[in-house]
């Protein structure tokens, strides 16, 4: 179960994204843990692997949504970073992208 | 009211439902938490489970937050379908996204605000939420105002304030004014009920606006059946008038098949645009008014005769008060002549205003007197008579030994001044004459309008001693059989009525009768306008007491009026 120390550990601004969620700690953290869970990490996987740009935005469109509302920096920064690439459609390591994206995703979802 | 209901039963102490559009539930959630305590939230993850929302809640619904990226519709389809829908277009949305560069393509959609992703501080997020929904409550309200709630149509300020703004972007544009009454709307919706008459309204309201869609302008409903219309200048005015006119059907109910609704028009074409706008509109009104009743025209015109005759009492009205002050108003006396015996005698005279103007010469009474009866300065004028009246009856008892009663005009008006009874009495008592010597002449229409206050008013004048005489008899009502009850000491019988008698025998034999009726409850009768010998000969054998008109005298000024007296006393002697 992940915690609010392991998140600061990794570099996640903590206390922007709980007082998104009126500081309620327990809030926070079930959200982190579902947003961990969510299907749009395999998509934006599967939509790499399959060279598919367009739903690779989409889905990394969603991901940057809520992780950037929880605040995990690092990984907020990697896909957004993903996002912008892929919103132009540019030539890019994409498959580096989800293999740190996951790597972070999966450390987190170890705890 | 306890002050807890005060506080409870104001709309802004309602809770607001705000619908959440956004397909990711930890984004959801985060914003649900947000709005918690504050609103009431509905959700939606998808645009199609949005738009059935929308449609079954949009009474209900104070705000929208939209994601652009949904799994079925994009969020800028949504807005463009919110907007396209008149239902919908009043829902202010707020798009919620992380892309800065959507923020062109939603304004142009109708997206009235944004948040940003991610979210900012919860109270960042309240006040905007909240500045919008009052905001476009504020916008609700505005809408509800400037419209009638009937046909949708503006009311009359807001028509007048959009046609100033017309006028503004515009300017150099013929535009024409026009008004549009139904014939005897009252009597539609006697006929068939108000429903009925509510539907004629809407489908007139219907034709305006299409007729306006295609020559462009605006269109209101001004008051009850009567629409305004401020358009581009048009050439075929009866043209708009036949597109305008409603055939109700037999699906109408109560209304039985072909009932054809008619309208009449009043156009001042080609405004002058240096008028105030609510006076272009009286204008257009005033032409409508000139073929209300009439079967064969049914539009009028706003003309240059019609804008004489406007100018005409703009100058009258402003002058007046200079006229009453420098006397330029003349009282003329015609005499009244009692045939009852061999020799006519004079009896009386009728005080008749006339106006010198310094600018225009004499002004005929038949243009300023109707004037003043409707603008209220009637009661100043009559004072003004009254007085000089008095004055008059004074200087002729002193100078000629001669007491010769005058009858001035009472307006229906003066009976609204509650202090009428004191000013005549305190004229009487100021040139020291007896009530007898004014005879105050009320004509018919007056007793039957607002009959109760203005008979109370005329039994304290007459218990007073003043003379009453019902003038213009014969032009109204001409209930004979409240004569009776009323207090007259005389009838003056109306100058129409007695010409008419000389045409046609049987306006004679009615004149004849009413002559006989008014003897029969010993009430003397006047008759005015007699013009010849023969006149006054067939009159006196009707019985008719007091003769006045021009085979007598015309109406003298004051000073001629006097020399006429002393000829008559020698005459006498």
């Amino acid at each position: 179960m992940v915690t609010i120390d392991a998140l600061r550990q990794m570099g996640a601004d903590v206390d922007d994204g709980l007082a998104r969620c009126m500081n309620m700690e327990s809030f926070y953290l079930d959200l982190v843990n579902m947003a961990l869970k969510d299907p749009g990490f395999e998509k934006l996987s599967d939509a790499v692997k399959a060279g598919d740009n367009k739903a690779a935005f989409e889905a990394a469109h969603g991901l940057k949504g809520i992780v950037a509302n929880l605040s995990i920096t690092p990984l907020s920064n990697e896909i957004s970073e993903m996002t912008e690439l892929l919103r132009k459609d540019q030539e890019a390591d994409y498959q580096g992208y989800v293999d740190r994206i996951l790597d972070m995703r999966n450390k987190l979802s170890a705890l | 009211m306890t002050a807890h209901t005060r506080g409870v039963f104001r709309p802004s102490a309602e809770v607001r439902r705000i619908l959440i559009i956004e397909d990711e539930p930890i984004n959801q959630m985060i914003l649900a938490r947000y709005l918690e305590g504050n609103y009431s939230v509905l959700l939606a993850s998808t645009g199609g489970e949005a738009m059935e929302i929308i449609h079954k809640e949009q009474d209900t619904i104070s705000l929208i937050l939209l994601d652009l990226n949904l799994p079925d519709i994009h969020g800028l389809d949504i807005l463009s379908r919110l907007n396209a829908d008149p239902r919908y277009a009043r829902l202010p949305v707020i798009v919620v996204t992380a892309d800065i560069k959507a923020e062109v393509d939603c304004l142009t959609q109708g997206a009235i605000d944004f948040i940003p992703k991610p979210y900012p501080p919860r109270e960042i997020v309240l006040a905007r939420i909240l500045r919008i929904i009052e905001l476009s409550e504020d916008r609700d309200v505005l809408r509800w105002t400037e419209r009638d709630q009937l046909t949708g149509l503006y009311n009359k300020d807001f028509f007048y304030h959009h046609a100033v703004m017309l006028d503004d972007h515009h300017k150099t544009l013929l535009t024409d004014a026009i008004v549009l009454d139904i014939n005897h709307f009252h009597t539609i919706n006697d006929r068939f009920g108000r429903a009925y008459g509510d539907k004629v309204l809407q489908r007139i309201a219907e034709k305006a606006l299409d007729l306006v869609s295609v020559s462009g302008g605006i269109v209101c409903r001004s008051e009850a059946d009567t629409f305004y219309m401020y358009c581009p200048h048009q050439q075929d005015y009866g043209d708009i008038l036949e597109k305008m006119s409603v055939d109700m059907d037999d699906e109408d109910e109560g209304a039985g098949s072909e009932n054809r609704i008619r309208l009449r028009m009043g156009v001042y074409s080609s405004v002058d645009k240096s008028l105030d706008i609510e006076r272009r509109f009286d204008r257009a009104k005033r032409a409508a008014d000139t073929v209300k009743d009439s079967i064969t025209q049914a539009i009028g015109i706003y003309d240059d005769a019609m804008y004489e005759r406007e100018i005409l009492a703009d100058r009258l009205i402003e002058d007046f008060p200079a006229a009453l002050r420098e006397k330029q108003f003349q009282v003329y006396f015609q005499p009244k002549f009692n045939i009852t015996a061999d020799k006519p005698a004079l009896c009386s005279a009728e005080a008749l205003a006339r106006w010198n103007h310094p600018g225009m010469g004499m002004v005929s009474p038949a243009v300023f007197i109707p004037l003043f009866e409707k603008n209220g300065m009637i009661q100043a004028l009559d004072y003004y008579i009254w007085t000089e009246s008095a004055r008059q009856v004074r200087n002729w008892k002193d100078t000629l030994g001669v007491s010769l009663p005058v009858s001035v005009n009472v307006s229906r008006i003066d009976f609204l001044d509650p202090a009428l009874v004191g000013k005549l009495k305190g004229i009487v008592e100021e040139y020291g004459l007896d009530y007898k010597d004014l005879i105050l002449e009320i004509t018919e229409s007056a007793y039957i309008e607002e009959a109760g206050q203005i008979i109370e008013t005329i039994e304290q004048l007459s218990a007073l001693g003043f003379c009453i005489e019902m003038d213009d008899f014969g032009t109204g009502y001409s209930s004979l059989n409240t004569l009776a009850s009323l207090p007259i000491d005389v009838l003056k019988l109306d100058m129409e009525l007695i010409r008419s008698a000389f045409l046609d025998p049987k306006a004679k034999r009615l004149l004849e009768a009413i002559i006989k009726l008014a003897e029969s409850i010993e009430i003397p009768c006047i008759a005015e306008g007699v013009e010849t010998a023969g006149q006054t000969a067939d009159l006196k054998e009707m019985g008719c007491d007091i003769i006045q008109g021009y085979y007598f005298s015309r109406p003298l000024p004051a000073a001629d009026f006097m020399q006429f007296v002393r000829e008559e006393e020698k005459q006498e002697v």
